[in-house]
């Protein structure tokens, strides 16, 4: 108890404070322009900070991060342009809810979820993240294998009507997936000589175009010269109604154990705890059909979700010394330059620090409470104000900047560009694209994973099923696919019966 | 167009094409590194440009190019002008590494090489209960049981994985390569039991040595690393000629005024060897090492011979 008391007696000081405040807007607003994401921000500002206190130069990262996997929800929900790659989910249910008339509604759900995912997933930083860091060491390469077959299971509730389209989807991101340099064999695929393909295709440069391109040119289409009046753009704040935070608790319950379980996996990422939790949220749910027109829970299971890998995310680099993806990287540079060494004996060096660290990822998570909200209406909501004919150059401008400063090529906007147009097309057929992103995240993890398993097992694929986690991850897996075909089957009998 | 738009572009043109060295450097430089943002290449180079930015006297704009295992970035930055305004601040890899395995645009004549700034060898580590305890017995153990242990790496075809080729071609060893994402991918996989041998940067590893969950005993340094007592260097086994290190440098396009790279050389050494920055590659296990230059060049060239020898028994 004294150690939580004296970390936050450290955060609690006027530096960290203004840098948690700071940075929280600065996230918030960082992840809400789409191209520009969290990653690359905390590693541009992080080398600035060197000179400085390392609690001030932390609670900026705690900032950015939780900030910014709020912030992708800002445009998800008024444009359905996912900020980040973990908000696309977002753009399920919250843009539906803002046609409706409920984009208020559904941002203060986005920001409620948020900070509470991302609070359950500092209090598990704080208590069982340590204890369970050694767990994720059982996890190999078979585990990973399965870890990334039931992300791509949960395709399955994003194809809508049409599951043929939706698994074409999947296998056009796939597909894309495959390109560039092969990490096993040193191998050049689908690069067609061309040097800047050997990195294959960047997922925020195809997220941005796919996703940002299509309803920029459906907005073009309209024509709109007037924009709107303060007063059409119905954004008073919407009370919640009696009953409505502890209907949402379950769906918070659950996202919030998602998001922790996929953050503490290092390599597995916020991107697929949000389409775990929306799967999961769908598949609990009385009214399955509701999912994808304007459904509350789907947007606080995706927030929630993507914010409760945050904090989890951590745990590996904390207390094993091992990063589970880049910011956590970031951090534990961040850590050795003021002379920590991250490892098992972290904790015991200084744990001031550490524990000040995590105090900061709480801290930023209630601010989202705070700050989230205002922003997002008072600021980003505006910008829906503007008439068609300036906003739609002004998010194009945007998207340029972002993409351009991820690779700092040219090139990358014409990959933009063509995926924009793909996805425009591929929408007036129906085509779902979010598998495509789905298929593009998961795909390499699941090759990469399954040749590594084999290559220690020196060929023999049952190990993938006979050692005691995969053989569990295998079951789920197939619990997974066929729980809404049994589901369904139920309620055609039930419906048979009446 | 008339006389004086023509006039002055000519001025400005010839500005461009003499650029006199006592005026250098008259406008900002712009620094290319061939990684994305946050890796270790990114933050030693990100750390050395704010104090050249000092000893310089302009801003030092940095330019990320990732992809390919920086051969992306390498080819980008080949085609830059030679005129001093145009770095590149690379590790040894896309330069010696990656030509061995991907066909690459570049080759070390596209480059005028300025000056290393630091460098670190790689280890080889093994779990506590593994049959041996120094270096010799390491390699007698792998060498008696072929294909029986699992070594990770950084990748295949990267620098790591020809560092311990190198080795094992020597002694006739043969031990099976699972290439991973990074060390920490293979310090997760290595404590996990799910590889047997720890093949990566030392830093990474080093927490757990302390504990004494792993024990390093090799280093693909000619000379023993202090901070690993247990391992051997590669002098002490009769493979002096065998090392292979982690090195960073800052090159140049083709064809640089030999007065600017000497200026720049002579600058990056004051600043790798500013007490500040030799506390900063220490935290991340590195030591300064500044080699100048046509000697610079000398001894990329001899590390490619040499790695292209070893990927050539590995049939890569």
């Amino acid at each position: 108890m004294d150690f939580y008391v004296s970390a936050l007696a450290n955060v609690l000081t006027f530096g960290p404070l203004a840098a948690m405040i700071g940075a929280t807007l600065l996230g918030v607003f960082i992840g809400a322009l789409p191209g520009l994401n969290p990653v690359m921000a905390i590693a541009l500002l992080l080398p600035l900070t060197y000179s400085m206190e390392p609690l001030v130069a932390l609670a900026m990262v705690a900032g950015i991060y939780n900030g910014s996997m709020y912030g992708g929800a800002i445009p998800a929900i008024l444009l359905r342009i996912p900020g980040t790659p973990a908000s696309i989910a977002t753009t399920f249910d919250g843009f539906p809810m803002a046609d409706k008339g409920e984009a208020a509604k559904a941002l203060k759900i986005a920001c409620w979820s948020s900070a509470v995912g991302g609070i359950a997933s500092a209090i598990a930083l704080m208590t069982v993240g340590p204890l369970l860091a050694r767990v994720t060491l059982f996890f190999g390469p078979a585990e990973y294998f399965w870890i990334a077959i039931f992300g791509m299971a949960s395709v399955g509730v994003m194809v809508g009507s049409d599951p043929i389209k939706g698994i074409m989807a999947a296998v056009l991101g796939l597909l894309i997936g495959t390109m560039g340099i092969d990490s096993l064999s040193g191998q050049a695929r689908y690069t067609f000589e061309q040097t800047w393909l050997l990195g294959g295709l960047d997922l925020i440069v195809v997220l941005v175009g796919l996703y940002a391109l299509p309803p920029v040119l459906q907005l073009a289409e309209k024509c709109d010269l007037k924009g709107l009046s303060a007063a059409q753009l119905k954004l008073t704040d919407v009370p919640f109604k009696r009953g409505e935070i502890r209907g949402l608790f379950p769906t918070w319950l659950r996202s919030s154990g998602i998001g922790i379980s996929v953050g503490i996996l290092p390599g597995a990422g916020g991107n697929i705890a949000a389409f775990l939790s929306y799967n999961a949220a769908k598949n609990a749910s009385k009214e399955p059909d509701s999912f994808g027109k304007g459904n509350p829970q789907g947007v606080a299971a995706a927030e929630c979700g993507n914010n409760a890998d945050n904090a989890a995310s951590m745990i590996p680099a904390l207390s094993l010394g091992i990063p589970g993806n880049v910011v956590a990287a970031l951090v534990l540079s961040a850590l050795t330059i003021h002379g920590l060494q991250p490892g098992p004996q972290l904790f015991h060096q200084n744990p001031g620090l550490v524990g000040g660290f995590m105090m900061e990822m709480l801290i930023t998570s209630l601010l989202i409470f705070l700050l989230g909200g205002a922003v997002a209406t008072r600021v980003f909501a505006q910008f829906q104000r503007l008439p068609g004919v300036l906003l739609v150059p002004s998010i194009l401008i945007l998207m340029c900047v972002g993409v351009y400063v991820i690779n700092g090529r040219p090139v990358d906007l014409w990959v933009m560009l063509a995926a924009g147009v793909a996805g425009y097309f591929l929408e007036k057929v129906n085509v779902p694209l979010a598998p495509i992103i789905l298929g593009m995240i998961l795909g390499p993890m699941a090759e990469q994973s399954v040749r590594r398993a084999l290559l220690i097992s020196r060929g023999d694929a049952t190990e993938l099923l006979t050692r005691p986690i995969s053989a569990t991850l295998a079951i789920a897996t197939l619990l997974m696919i066929t729980w809404p075909i049994v589901k369904a089957m139920r309620s055609r009998r039930a419906a048979a019966r009446t | 167009m008339t006389i004086k738009t023509t006039l002055v572009g000519l001025a400005a043109a010839a500005a461009l094409a003499t650029p006199a060295l006592a005026e250098y450097p008259e406008r900002a430089i712009e620094l290319t590194i061939p990684a994305g943002a946050g890796g270790g290449t990114d933050t030693s180079a990100r750390k050395l440009a704010i104090l050249l930015e000092e000893a310089l006297g302009t801003s030092i704009a940095v330019l990320n190019v990732g992809g390919g295992g920086g051969s992306v970035g390498a080819s980008q930055f080949m085609q830059a002008k030679p005129d001093g305004y145009s770095l590149f601040a690379t590790w040894n890899s896309p330069l010696t590494t990656v030509p061995q395995v991907q066909n690459v645009a570049y080759s070390l004549d596209s480059f005028t090489p300025i000056a290393s700034t630091s460098e670190t060898a790689y280890t080889l580590c093994v779990k506590a209960d593994f049959p041996a305890d120094d270096g010799a017995g390491f390699l007698e153990e792998l060498a008696a049981n072929p294909a029986k242990y699992t070594y990770g790496n950084d990748g295949i075809g990267g620098t790591m994985q020809l560092a311990a080729e190198r080795i094992f071609q020597t002694k006739g060893i043969e031990a099976i390569a699972i290439p991973f994402g990074g060390a920490g991918e293979t310090l997760q996989n290595f404590l996990g039991g799910h590889v047997d041998i720890y093949g990566g940067s030392i830093s990474t590893v080093l927490p757990y040595v302390e504990t004494g969950e792993a024990k390093c005993l090799l280093v693909t340094s000619a000379a023993d690393v202090p901070a690993l007592p247990q391992a051997s260097g590669l002098e002490a086994l009769g493979m002096g000629d065998k090392e292979t290190l982690l090195w960073r440098a800052i090159l140049g396009p083709k064809d640089m005024d030999p007065a600017i790279v000497e200026l720049l050389a002579d600058t990056i050494e004051a600043s790798v060897n500013d007490p500040g920055y030799v506390e900063f590659l220490a935290t991340k296990g590195e030591v300064p090492n500044v080699v100048k230059g046509d000697d610079l060049g000398t001894r990329l060239q001899a590390e490619f011979d040499a790695l292209a020898q070893v990927s050539k028994g590995l049939g890569l």
